[in-house]
């Protein structure tokens, strides 16, 4: 065996101490690679079919298919994941408050809570939760490999993104953050103006989804730069 | 934690037999956590209680102290990653990317380093150490080749019968009948691209798949670069090598240029790198038939003919040499443009030749003297010159008119780009210092690959690109850590004899026709042949005429189907071993997990037989111990200045940057070329047999409209890379198969050529040629150019996973090899996969 090492992350106080944590998505750089996705199924032991985080193409109708005629098209990626709404709907639209807002922003579930009657799934306007429709079936078994730290879903709950809360409340970055390999993901305190989010929020044009719903989603996408059509720049 | 967590036999899951389908699933673990939750909401405000339900569920776990343990990522990636394995109670947890080293060997920083990260196939190594589809034992074939029938044997009956084998037919048909072919499946030292069973060969007088020229359609761009910047024939260059720029040199850019190089999808960690580049004022240009997410994120998208990109750079070239925007003092001091061409042999013209006696190039002095080139001073580059009663070319001047006809029209015209593209790409070449070409091994599958990759080297060198920060034509990084290593000494030690080199489409046809030698048995390592080598009906004709075939593999490929013996070998995270390849860390590769089943690394198979042959006395050693010796760690006078004064303790703790002389490195920074003149030869004198001293475009040998089989076969087939899997690697990972629905195979085809054939969204098409078929689903795009097709290669057709309807992309391709890259030992012939027409119609 080798040295074993103190890993990669790096607590930061800051996101322990955030009241209104936030993501920020940078178009120009998302390929759409699905690491993001696959990280978040590790991390969070998310079952077969089941996606707390997932990867649309903007542009054709399929994965990966542009918008337009050759040669002219266009095409660009926007991940999906909980917007962690400051408004959240479906905090509103829960009997049982499973679903919760905490004091650092991130809307959280309660399984235990959870009766499995989705109206938060309606109530979200982003499709950004799942239903256990069945006992998740997870791979690798938990069988022949170790369980991560997140709370197991029976069958005839709602779950989605936490924000990985285990690793926020540590003050360490969700795994779609580490994992994704373009750094096309950023992490941090809206309320903060000298967070990273904020500044990029200041430098760059951005949007979030339907605002006109009044959500006030907590995820914003920087805007793809540049022309990227044939002979573009050239 | 509850009872269904089963922490002691890995191997309780899924048939005995290769191959089986998993069963059981594990039914999911609720109790200790709803506990937690339901005594968490007795008190508390509604916030803190449900955070606190959560601690207290982590509570309620077992705390199973956790391990994290750096490897390096072998697998045939080009990223070559580092690999962070958190490992808890002897399982693997969780897969991240992990640190290098901030310094080189000697302690010289390291000025562009960005912070781990790996891809969705790095993330999702977990699932393939655990895979169901695993090879978990030793089996001998009872059925018919290929049927499927196996029945389990230990491993002193597997290494018995493979021994007793393979010494059988080296009685019967000579020592050289058995080949032993280690391959890129495993890209580390000790095992696979030039792994022990090369040692092995040697050992007992096999032939061999050869390491550098792996020419299952990975050698022809290489045979390009060493045309012009390497001399085969000098012992020092070792018959032919590859090299590339560090990926982070491509900061220096002013100019990129992703030559059919879908960086977003097959080399994902290096996306970051490009886009930096981007920001910081880079002008980023793809060249691709498709439209990819790599296009999408460059400033500019050529979307060219595929195979005529020769042709692109030939207009290029024209361009500026006719606009006079070469770089004069870099031609005149580090090329060969000004030295005068024989016109009646095309050989160089010799002092000798004219009268300044000695064997000195011949070059014309402003004055239009002739002088030895040797301490000419301002040597003319164009013109025509007498010299000894003939009108002698200076090679640029021959250059300059081959490519004269290369004008913008002409070239849309083959290129299908349009004309002011081509002359906006070419005034940005000329004009804009360093650009870095970032050239995909696209481009080496075609016949003509060799010359497309002259041709980028000679635009290189026109604009003094070539041994330049952020300039250069790089396909892969890392190809000279190898030279770290001390490859004779590991694969032919004192005692035996070095191996002779069988590459694979010569050994396919040795199988089938005895040529140059009988060929009657096969050991693959790593190596899925059957399935991955172009014209797979021969190839697998090929295979069933053998009198024995072994395979070790750790998963049941379609070329285990075809074995006798199949041995389970182990994934990356279960041996010891080291990774070098693709960049330029050394990243040792500790036992991350004791190996699964009866899993055991090659090393430890081919030591098993080699005793059983008597040849034992050569594998006798640790891993460590051939890893110290190859290396030549503690004997610094026979270590390779790349190693000097590495000691094992900074080995195994990290991931050390070899001594390059230029971090990051650059492929002759001090402008020292290794070819015969020393200088960069873009009139290549070896290549006069074959018409190609300079890079005039040839059309594709197939893939041409002027080819008569296009009547019958219009569509040109590519079978392309997925980020979704490394070749037929991963075709199993259950998170990497849910996105892409079950990792079935699917044909792009634009939807003009769709329509014009009758065919539907995701309808069932066959897909046709003379040399075979296949089927498989419908996927219309605009992504894709009319009258090109393309299927992902690498997905699985074997007997128990079958990701095409029908068949696989290598049905279709076939085995033409060039035969100018003879001229070059290491990569003398190529399977030009993309060189290839079909049909396609409704099925």
């Amino acid at each position: 065996m080798s040295t074993s090492y103190v890993g990669i992350d790096v607590p930061d106080p800051a996101l322990q101490k955030a009241t209104r944590l936030g993501m920020v998505v940078d178009q120009d750089r998302c390929i759409g690679c699905w690491s993001c996705a696959v990280a978040c199924k590790e991390q969070q032991d998310v079952g077969i079919g089941l996606y707390w985080l997932r990867v649309l193409t903007v542009g054709g109708d399929a994965m990966d298919v542009p918008a337009g005629t050759f040669p002219a098209l266009t095409m660009s990626y926007q991940s999906t994941n909980c917007f962690h709404c400051d408004n959240p709907p479906c905090v509103k639209a829960c009997p049982t408050q499973a679903t919760y807002k905490m004091p650092n922003g991130i809307v959280n579930v309660n399984y235990d809570r959870c009766i499995g009657c989705r109206y938060c799934m309606v109530a979200c306007p982003y499709d950004n939760r799942v239903f256990n429709w069945r006992a998740p079936v997870q791979e690798p078994p938990a069988s022949v490999t170790v369980v991560g730290e997140t709370p197991a879903r029976p069958k005839g709950v709602v779950e989605k993104c936490t924000f990985c809360v285990q690793r926020t409340s540590d003050g360490l970055l969700p795994r779609c953050v580490v994992a994704c390999p373009t750094g096309a993901r950023v992490f941090g305190d809206l309320d903060d103006p000298n967070s990273k989010v904020s500044i990029l929020l200041r430098d760059r044009p951005s949007y979030v989804v339907f605002p006109e719903r009044g959500t006030k989603p907590s995820l914003h996408y920087l805007i793809r730069q540049g022309p990227n059509t044939v002979g573009g720049a050239l | 934690m509850t009872d269904e967590v089963d922490v002691t036999n890995v191997a309780g899951r899924g048939e005995d037999a290769p191959g089986g389908r998993r069963f059981n699933r594990r039914k999911f673990l609720i109790g200790s956590v709803a506990t937690a939750g339901a005594a968490a909401a007795l008190g508390g405000a509604a916030d803190d209680l449900f955070l606190g339900g959560l601690q207290r569920a982590d509570a309620a776990a077992p705390t199973v102290p956790e391990q994290l343990i750096r490897t390096g990522h072998s697998n045939n990636c080009d990223g070559a990653c580092g690999h962070l394995v958190h490992v808890a109670d002897g399982k693997v947890k969780l897969v991240e990317g992990a640190p290098y080293d901030k310094t080189t060997i000697d302690g010289r920083s390291i000025p562009q380093s960005y912070p781990p990260r790996i891809c969705l196939r790095g993330v999702a190594q977990l699932e393939n150490l655990y895979s169901a589809e695993r090879i978990k034992y030793p089996y001998k074939r009872v059925g018919e080749r290929g049927s499927g029938q196996w029945q389990r044997i230990s491993w002193d009956e597997a290494s018995t019968m493979i021994a007793d084998n393979l010494k059988k037919v080296q009685t019967k048909y000579g020592k050289d009948s058995v080949w032993i072919a280690p391959y890129t499946g495993s890209l580390s030292v000790l095992e696979g691209v030039v792994g022990v069973g090369f040692r092995f060969a040697s050992a007992i007088g096999a032939v061999a798949g050869d390491f550098e020229g792996d020419n299952e359609g990975d050698s022809s761009t290489p045979a390009g670069w060493n045309y012009v910047l390497v001399d085969p024939a000098n012992p020092s260059n070792g018959g032919g090598f590859f090299d590339g720029h560090e990926s982070t040199d491509f900061l220096s850019s002013k100019v990129i240029v992703l030559w059919a190089n879908n960086v977003a999808e097959t080399s994902i960690p290096d996306w970051r790198v490009i886009k930096d580049a981007q920001a910081q004022g880079a002008t980023v240009v793809s060249i691709d038939p498709r439209y990819t997410a790599t296009s999408a994120g460059s400033d500019a998208w050529l979307p060219i003919r595929p195979g005529t990109d020769a042709a692109l750079a030939d207009a290029v070239i024209n361009y500026i040499i006719q606009q006079r925007l070469y770089d004069t003092t870099y031609l005149q001091q580090y090329t060969v443009a000004p030295y005068l061409v024989n016109p009646k042999t095309k050989k160089w013209l010799r002092t000798k030749d004219v009268g300044l006696g000695g064997n000195d190039y011949v070059v014309a002095t402003a004055g239009g003297k002739l002088a030895a080139a040797k301490g000419a001073r301002r040597p003319q580059l164009l013109g025509t010159f007498a010299a000894g009663g003939l009108k002698a070319p200076t090679a640029f001047q021959v250059l300059a008119d081959a490519v004269a006809k290369y004008t913008p029209e002409y070239t849309a015209s083959l290129t299908d780009i349009a004309a002011t593209d081509i002359v906006a790409l070419a005034k940005l070449w000329g004009t804009t210092h360093p650009v870095g070409i970032r050239a995909g091994f696209a481009l080496s599958h075609w016949y003509h690959g060799d010359l497309t990759m002259q041709a980028m080297l000679t635009l290189q060198a026109l604009t003094g690109n070539i041994g330049e920060h952020g300039g250069g034509v790089t396909t892969f990084a890392g190809g000279l850590t190898t030279l770290a290593f001390d490859l004779p000494g590991w694969w032919a030690p004192a005692g035996t004899t070095m191996f002779t080199v069988m590459q694979p489409m010569q050994a396919c046809e040795a199988m089938l026709t005895n040529k140059p030698h009988p060929l009657r048995a096969a050991w693959f390592m790593v190596d899925n042949y059957a399935q991955q080598m172009s014209d797979r009906n021969t190839v697998i004709k090929a295979l069933k005429s053998l009198d024995f075939l072994v395979v070790s593999d750790y998963v049941m490929s379609a070329t285990a189907d075809l074995a006798d013996v199949v041995l389970p070998a182990c994934t990356y995270m279960e041996k010891t071993d080291l990774l070098s390849s693709n960049s330029f860390y050394l990243q040792y590769m500790p036992t991350v997990v004791k190996p699964l089943w009866e899993s055991k690394s090659d090393l430890d198979g081919v030591s098993m037989v080699a005793q059983k042959m008597g040849v034992g006395q050569y594998f006798n050693k640790t891993p460590d111990e051939y890893l110290k010796e190859m290396l030549h760690i503690g004997d610094p006078a026979h270590a390779d200045a790349t190693v000097a004064g590495l000691k094992w303790g900074q080995l195994v703790s990290g991931a050390p940057h070899l001594n390059m002389p230029t971090v990051p490195y650059v492929p002759f920074f001090n402008k020292e070329f290794p070819t015969k003149s020393g200088k960069i030869e873009f009139y290549v004198e070896m290549l006069v047999p074959y018409g190609q001293e300079v890079c005039d475009y040839k059309e594709p040998i197939e893939a041409s409209p002027n080819n008569v089989l296009a009547g019958k076969y219009p569509l040109t087939f590519l079978s392309t890379h997925t980020k979704f899997r490394t070749h037929s690697q991963y075709c199993d990972l259950p998170w990497l198969n849910e996105v892409t629905a079950n990792g079935q195979g699917f044909l792009e085809i634009n939807p003009s050529d769709a329509q014009a054939r009758g065919v539907a969204e995701g309808q069932v098409v066959r897909v046709f040629n003379d040399r075979g078929e296949m089927k498989v689903h419908a996927k219309l795009t605009e992504a894709i150019k009319p009258g090109v097709v393309n299927c992902y290669q690498g997905g699985w057709d074997s007997n128990a996973v079958k990701q095409y309807v029908e068949g696989h992309p290598n049905n279709l391709t076939h085995q033409l090899a060039n035969p100018a890259q003879s001229v070059i030992p290491n990569f003398p012939s190529n399977a030009a996969y993309y060189d290839c027409l079909v049909q396609v119609e409704g099925a």
